[in-house]
Parts: C-alpha cells; structure tokens; sequence
C-alpha cells in the first residue's frame, strides 16, 4: 500500500480516515501540516541530491580527463629533460671531436707537403754540391796531369801549394753547402713556428667562442 | 621465464634503439645521481655498448654455455668502474622502467615477471663472478713513467703500477689516463713481465680520438693511470715446435714483441732455443717504423729471431716493399708455421686471408684485432 520510495507527491496524497464517532481523532490541522513539511524537507533533500551527483559527476571528468597522467609520469619528464640534456653533451663532445680529427687529417697532409718539398730541396742542394765536387776534382786532376803527380816522386812545393789551394776550396765549398742548407732548415722551422703560432690563436679563437655559447 | 616471450619483447623495445638506453641511463641517473661519475660526459659509446650487451644477452638466453661466461667476464669487468652489489637493483629498476616504457600496452604482469627474473639471473653471474675475483684489485693505480715519441703520431709510454700486475705476453689491459677521466682504452703490453714490474705500451694516435692525441703529445711524467684487469686470449704456444711467424701492423707490434720477450726468456730460465721466429712490421712510411732499432738489436741478440721491416706506401732502402701480407707472401709458404697476426682491423684480415692462401691451417692462425682502422 505505500511505494518502494517516499515521495513529497506520495506524502501530499496519504489521506488520514476520519475517527469513529465518539472518539477523540487525530488534530487534522496538524496532520497536513507535518505532511507539508515531510513534504518540503524532501524536496530539499532530493535537490540536494541532484546537487551532489552533478558535483560527483563533474569530479569524475576532471579524474578522466587527468587520467593518462599517472603518478609516475612527473619521473617520465624528468627522464626526457635529462635525456635531451645528454644528447646535447653528446653532440658537442662528438663536434669537438669532428672538428680535432679535421685538424689533425689536415696538419697530417700539410706535414707530409713540408716533408716532401724538404727531402725535393735537400736532394737538390746535394745535386748541386755533387755537381761542383766533380766540377772541382776534373779542375784538380786536370791540373795535377800536366805535372807528374802519378810518378812516386815526392810532390814539388808548386803541386803542393796547389793541392792546399784545392783543399782550401773544398772546405770553403763545404762550408757554404752547410749554410745553405741550415738557412734551408731555418726558414723551415720558422714557417713551422709560424703555423704552431697560427694554430695556437685559431685554437684560442674556437675556446673563447665556445664559452660565449 | 618463457624465452620466446622475452625475445619478442626484447625485438619489440629495442625497434626504439638508442632512445631504450637513453631512457634506461636518464632513470638510473635521476634515482641514483652517485652513480652518473662512473661515466664519461659523453653517454653515445656507452649506450651503443649497453644495446649490444642487452642484445647478447636475450639472444643466448637459451644458450648458457656461451652466455654464462660472457656474464662472468661482464661481472668481473664492471669492478674497475667501481661497480658494487648494490648498484645491480638500481640498474635493475632502471632496466625495467625502460622496457616497460617502451612496451607500452604490450607490457604485462607475466612480462614483468620475466624480465625480473632474467635479470635476477644476469645479476646474481655478474656479482658471482665479481665476488670470485675478490683477491685481485679491481684496478691497478699507475703513473707514466717514460714517454718517447718515436713518430709525429706514436709514443711509447712506461707505466709503472703500484702493486705488481700480473698478466700473460699478448694480453691487453683497459688504460684510464687521468687526465680523461672516465674513458677506457685498450692498450696491449709490449714487454714480457720484467722484475721492476714496470709496463710499456705504443700508443699512436688516432684522428680525432679523445685519449690517444693526450697520451702521445705530452701525458706528463708522473700523470696517474689506472690499469683494468689484463685480458686477451692470444698468448704464444711455448709447448709448439713449429716455427714462428709473426705480422705486426703499426703499434699491432706491441704484444708480438711482448710474446718475442717471453719466448727469449723461457729459453734463458733453462729451456731450449725457442723455434725459428720470423717477425714482419709493417708501417705506410719508413719514418712510421718506429722500434725497429730495438727490434734490429733483439734479432742481433737471439739467433732465432729475423726481422723485417715492411713499407707500403713509399719507396725506401730501409724495408721491404709492399703491405705486410705482400711481404709474407714474398718471403715464403708459412705451411708450417704458427701464425701471429696483430694490427688495424683491415691489416688482419688481410694478412689472416693470405696466410690461409699461402697454406698456413686456420686453427694455427691467432689474431688481435685492434679495431682501429689505418688511415
């Protein structure tokens, strides 16, 4: 006779029988108006109600929508942003390293140029010595055949005087190839000096320019 | 622990490559920034070293006989980084969290419980090991005590260690210098272990490289080194009657002359001559031929022993002409030889190939592989 659930509509329709004759019934002026207010409290109730599960409702999207970040996921971050950081280390220690093998592959062949321009020069300046030498002892032996220089006689103080003019030309000549060839190695390690001094600013010039980045 | 699941998982994550390890190290190093000094600034080697011990690993894990013994020579490797057992669940954590990561929703509870154990296992070999090799340091301390550059681009150093370590002619120790922290490099000894205990290495330069341009330049006497334990399986075979060949290409020299030491003292601590010993060193330019003085005085020294030098690249009354794999095959057969061969990965197999043409059988062939490449 009552439904499953108390409704204010439900409250509104209970009708109280009237009591017998001779009986004192209930005060029905008081009966309606506890069932008016059985009434109200339950609409403010279900409003309530309503109230809340659109609250409950509204937290349930916010839960979704944050769904895909869970708890561990602030970690994740943190392991990308140092990651990127890494391949950033990584990449100037392998262009530092680009850049020292360049360096290096270049000074290789610029040393093999120099040496082998030298070892051009130095066989060219012993060319020319060879060439004078021979130059020199066919003079000498030209001169010493007019006299007898084969016979075992004991050299005459002429012949003698011309070998020690000889002599004295070959040490003189001697000397001079020396000089040629120690002016030959200066100019060389001064061009080497000259490069060293170069590649010393240039590699300043990289260092200063790296600690402005 | 299911082996098929593992190595599809394992194929799966590591379609990612390097971004695996990169996710794997940044995790490590976040939980556990103490451990971030063990590496050098620059992670892009040691990732690829990670990827390819990983790959190792899931590809034998059916096969414990290879894989047990790579485990056991990881475990004992790691203690010159410092590694100790506590750091294997950190890496542990790490390992996971990366192939979760990776795994996306392919990842599960018995996957999980996969990897888990694998690496309960990995672990549990590597510490082993580790342990076992307690009565040996996990480094020696050194310091540069000789340095002569030979050539613009070789030096031979001397080091001298603090505590004597011992090691076979032809083994190899991983070199830190202190002055590049962090950055392990393979050098082989090239000298039979001498009473002072002291050690020398060639070292040439390699283009670009971060510890070798230091090294021959200017390393500085007294400059600390730090020398990981000696490995290298080639080792010369003192029991053989057969004669000897040996090839060296450039600082490939280093552990031929080493094994030529050993064999002059076995014959002076009262065993008989040592076989005829025929060594070829090979550099591009006579001026690279940087020991031959001392070899030329050892040869004059030990009747057994002939050396010739060989030069590729340039004409010259001081060697042979050609590379050293032309050379041998001017000089003789080598049916019956033992064969040494040491040099940049190229000179090896190039020389290896020829010894098997000129008759020389595989098996007697033994090879170092520098892994450098000749520029």
């Amino acid at each position: 006779m009552y439904p499953d659930r108390l409704t204010p509509e439900f409250v509104q329709s209970v009708h109280f029988p009237s009591a017998r004759l001779g009986r004192r019934g209930l005060d029905e002026a008081r009966v309606q108006a506890f069932c008016e207010w059985v009434e109200s409290e339950l609409v403010r109730l279900l409003n309530e109600r309503t109230a809340l599960e659109e609250e409950v409702w509204r937290l349930r999207e916010r839960v979704r929508e944050t769904d895909t970040v869970r708890p561990e996921d602030g970690h994740v971050q943190a392991v990308y942003i140092l990651s990127r950081a890494q391949q950033t280390a990584d990449k100037y220690v392998a262009n530092a390293q680009e850049y020292s093998r360049d360096i290096a592959e270049d000074a290789r062949r610029r040393r093999e140029d120099i040496l082998a321009e030298a070892k051009m020069r130095a066989s060219v300046i012993l060319d020319e010595a060879h060439a004078s030498a021979t130059h020199a002892v066919v003079e000498h032996t030209a001169g010493v055949l007019s006299a007898p220089v084969l016979s075992s006689e004991p050299l005459s103080t002429e012949q003698r005087q011309e070998l020690e003019t000889e002599l004295t030309y070959l040490r003189t000549f001697s000397n001079v190839c020396r000089t040629h060839l120690r002016a030959y190695l200066e100019s060389l390690t001064r061009s080497i000096d000259e490069w060293e001094h170069a590649d010393q600013t240039a590699g300043r010039g990289a260092r200063s320019a790296g600690r402005s980045i | 622990m299911d082996e098929r699941r593992l190595k599809e998982s394992f194929e799966r994550v590591g379609a990612h490559g390097d971004e695996v390890a990169l996710f794997f190290y940044s995790h490590l190093f976040l939980g556990h920034p103490e451990v971030r000094d063990m590496f050098p600034i620059s992670m892009s080697e040691q990732r690829d070293r990670l990827l390819n011990a990983l790959g190792r690993i899931v590809s034998d894990v059916g096969n414990l006989d290879s894989l047990v013994p790579f485990l056991k020579d990881l475990g004992r490797d790691h203690r010159k980084f410092g590694v100790a057992p506590e750091h294997y669940p950190a890496v542990g954590a790490s390992l996971l969290a990366a192939l979760t990561h990776f795994s996306g929703s392919a990842w599960n509870a018995e996957l999980a419980a996969d990897w888990a154990a694998a690496y309960g296992v990995i672990a549990e070999v590597m510490t082993g090991a580790a342990a076992e090799d307690e009565r040996n340091p996990p480094w020696w301390d050194g310091a540069i005590v000789g340095h002569e550059r030979r050539t613009c681009d070789i030096a031979v150093l001397k080091v001298s260690t603090r505590q004597p370590m011992p090691y076979l002619p032809g083994q190899s120790v991983a070199l830190e210098y202190e002055r590049r922290p962090r950055l392990w490099r393979l050098f082989s000894m090239a000298n039979a272990p001498r009473l002072d205990g002291t050690l020398d290495f060639h070292v040439r330069i390699i283009d670009g490289g971060q510890v070798t341009g230091a090294l021959v330049h200017d390393p500085g006497i007294g400059s600390a080194v730090r020398l990981g334990p000696p490995v290298g399986a080639m080792r010369i075979d003192t029991r053989s009657d057969r004669p000897i060949v040996m090839a060296a290409g450039s600082t490939g020299l280093a552990p031929l002359k080493a094994m030529l030491e050993h064999l002059a003292a076995g014959q002076t601590s009262g065993r008989r001559e040592p076989p005829p010993t025929h060594l070829i060193v090979g550099a591009r330019a006579a001026a690279e031929l940087y020991d031959v003085a001392d070899l030329e005085k050892m040869a004059a020294r030990w009747p057994w022993l002939t050396v010739t030098p060989a030069v590729s690249a340039e004409k010259t009354q001081r060697a042979e002409r050609g590379t050293v794999a032309d050379v041998l095959a001017r000089l003789g057969t080598w049916r019956d030889h033992d064969a040494y061969v040491c040099g940049s990965s190229a000179m090896v197999a190039a020389t290896t190939s020829r010894l098997e043409a000129l008759g020389t059988p595989p098996e007697r062939i033994f090879v170092e592989d520098f892994g450098w490449s000749e520029s």
